[in-house]
């Protein structure tokens, strides 16, 4: 099967928020009222029931302002830190088409996957006490429909498709923004968490801080040794601990106060 | 029979061992996939994610108390320091030439200071570890490479603890169970705490 995406040209958003209002109907999630943080955003962070957030990021160059709208939500990692952090068989799954999705019934609630993820998307729900995050719609992909924010898109900003196609499509895009006049667009698909399937363009690809974006994220190194290098290290210790003590036993046998008697 | 530990000391290295068991089980099965079944044994992920941190805690506290107690007794003394040089001799049943050990050999009282610092590492990361929803990214990035690493060290020091209590060294197990062990022992593993000892009961005795 082939990998799905999600492909977000940032400049055909116009912060209409109809696809944070898509995904909460959608996926039938209660809006709870937060904190107002003095911009135009709903949020001002991704919530255990609010999934998909439009960033309003407020951009200053040379004297103007401007807003760089953009659609924040789990970016489904080919190489996902949620799913090595995860110590629960089943709980975070990659499915055949490529979608990162959180099984709750696996889920131990944990958080190490909060840790693991290099976007700071999964969130921990108080009263459950497991972790959401945006599904892809793999409930509407499953039977050929598109994730519910890419079918309430109005500007086409929003499309659904194979990865491969997807990413063409943003180069496609891309250079049409240069043309344009946009010297620095391009493609945001990080290749430090082996490319993502929520894939950008951006108008300036250089500097995806200014849209909230981290620059060259991977899976934290504390991660990665804590799961590899450790581990082993862990496994070393244990078995040979034990298997060490017990051959001892066998070549030394234990210490006979007898043997001390004569001083 | 010579008492060796009190019922208070007893009681709070048993508090400490049964916590330190359920700790280092439930760990492990939040540690690798491969050991998640000992997580079904102990009532499933969710039970363990839940009381992992309490044991752990009560586990703290209680060697904390055993701390309390025991560390000046845990000094190194020069007679130590020889000791050590020998240890691998040690290892080898060969005690020749060893100085003899007060209370705790140079071996018991490394072990107390190394199973401390690492129980004061595993409480700083695991209560980082608990709230991850509120503690400060960077924190819990640390905690998630110091608990395991911590935990490692603690689980490979009680193996070898475990086996020269039970194992390695006859008769010293009833000295935590029953609190006392035979004047052989004393005098085979733990001389001048065995002439001290005997000093103190001879004067008593007078």
């Amino acid at each position: 099967m082939q990998t799905v995406a999600k492909l977000i040209d940032t400049s055909l958003c116009i912060g209409c928020k109809a696809c944070e209002v898509a995904c909460q109907e959608w996926n039938d999630q209660e809006f709870t009222l937060g904190t107002f943080g003095g911009t135009y955003q709903t949020k001002p962070e991704l919530e255990h029931n609010f999934w998909n957030l439009i960033k309003f990021n407020e951009y200053e160059t040379a004297g103007q302002l401007s807003w760089l709208m953009m659609k924040y939500q789990c970016m489904h990692c080919q190489d996902a830190g949620c799913m090595k952090a995860c110590p629960a068989p089943g709980a975070i799954v990659r499915l055949d088409n490529g979608t990162v999705d959180f099984n709750h019934d696996n889920c131990i609630g944990c958080g190490y996957c909060i840790t693991g993820c290099p976007f700071d998307v999964p969130r921990l729900s108080p009263t459950t006490k497991k972790v959401y995050k945006c599904t892809l719609c793999s409930d509407r992909t499953a039977v050929g429909l598109e994730p519910a924010c890419i079918k309430t898109c109005p500007t086409n900003c929003l499309t659904f498709g194979t990865r491969t196609d997807l990413l063409r499509k943003a180069e496609d895009r891309a250079v049409e923004l240069q043309a344009d006049g946009s010297t620095h667009a391009g493609v945001y698909n990080p290749q430090g968490v082996g490319g993502t399937n929520v894939i950008y363009v951006l108008k300036d690809a250089s500097n995806p801080e200014s849209y909230g974006l981290p620059k060259d994220p991977t899976i934290p190194w504390t991660v990665s040794l804590w799961k590899g290098p450790v581990k082993l290290l862990g496994s070393v210790i244990f078995l040979g601990g034990i298997l060490g003590t017990f051959f001892h036993y066998i070549r030394f046998g234990p210490k006979l106060k007898e043997e001390h008697r004569d001083d | 029979m010579i008492d060796r530990f009190n019922i208070k000391e007893r009681f709070i290295h048993w508090m400490v061992a049964i916590c330190f068991i359920y700790a280092a089980l439930s760990g492990l099965a939040m540690w690798s996939r491969h050991l998640f079944w000992i997580a079904t044994v102990l009532g499933g992920g969710e039970t363990v994610r839940a009381l992992h941190p309490w044991g752990g805690t009560i586990f703290a506290l209680a060697l904390g108390f055993m701390f309390r107690n025991w560390a000046s007794q845990m000094k190194l003394d020069s007679d130590d320091k020889v000791w050590l040089k020998m240890s691998h001799r040690y290892a080898m049943n060969d005690e020749a030439g060893a100085p003899p050990s007060g209370k705790y050999n140079a071996g018991q009282k490394i072990l107390f200071w190394m199973q401390s610092a690492f129980t004061l590492l595993l409480f700083i990361s695991g209560m980082i570890l608990w709230f991850p929803e509120i503690m400060p990214r960077t924190l819990r990035l640390g905690a998630v490479l110091l608990h395991p690493l911590a935990a490692i060290g603690s689980i490979g020091g009680i193996i070898l603890h475990i086996y020269m209590s039970a194992f390695a060294v006859p008769g010293s197990l009833r000295a935590m169970t029953r609190g006392s062990v035979t004047p052989d022992w004393a005098k085979a593993h733990h001389r001048k705490w065995f002439q001290q000892t005997t000093k103190i009961e001879d004067e008593r005795a007078r």
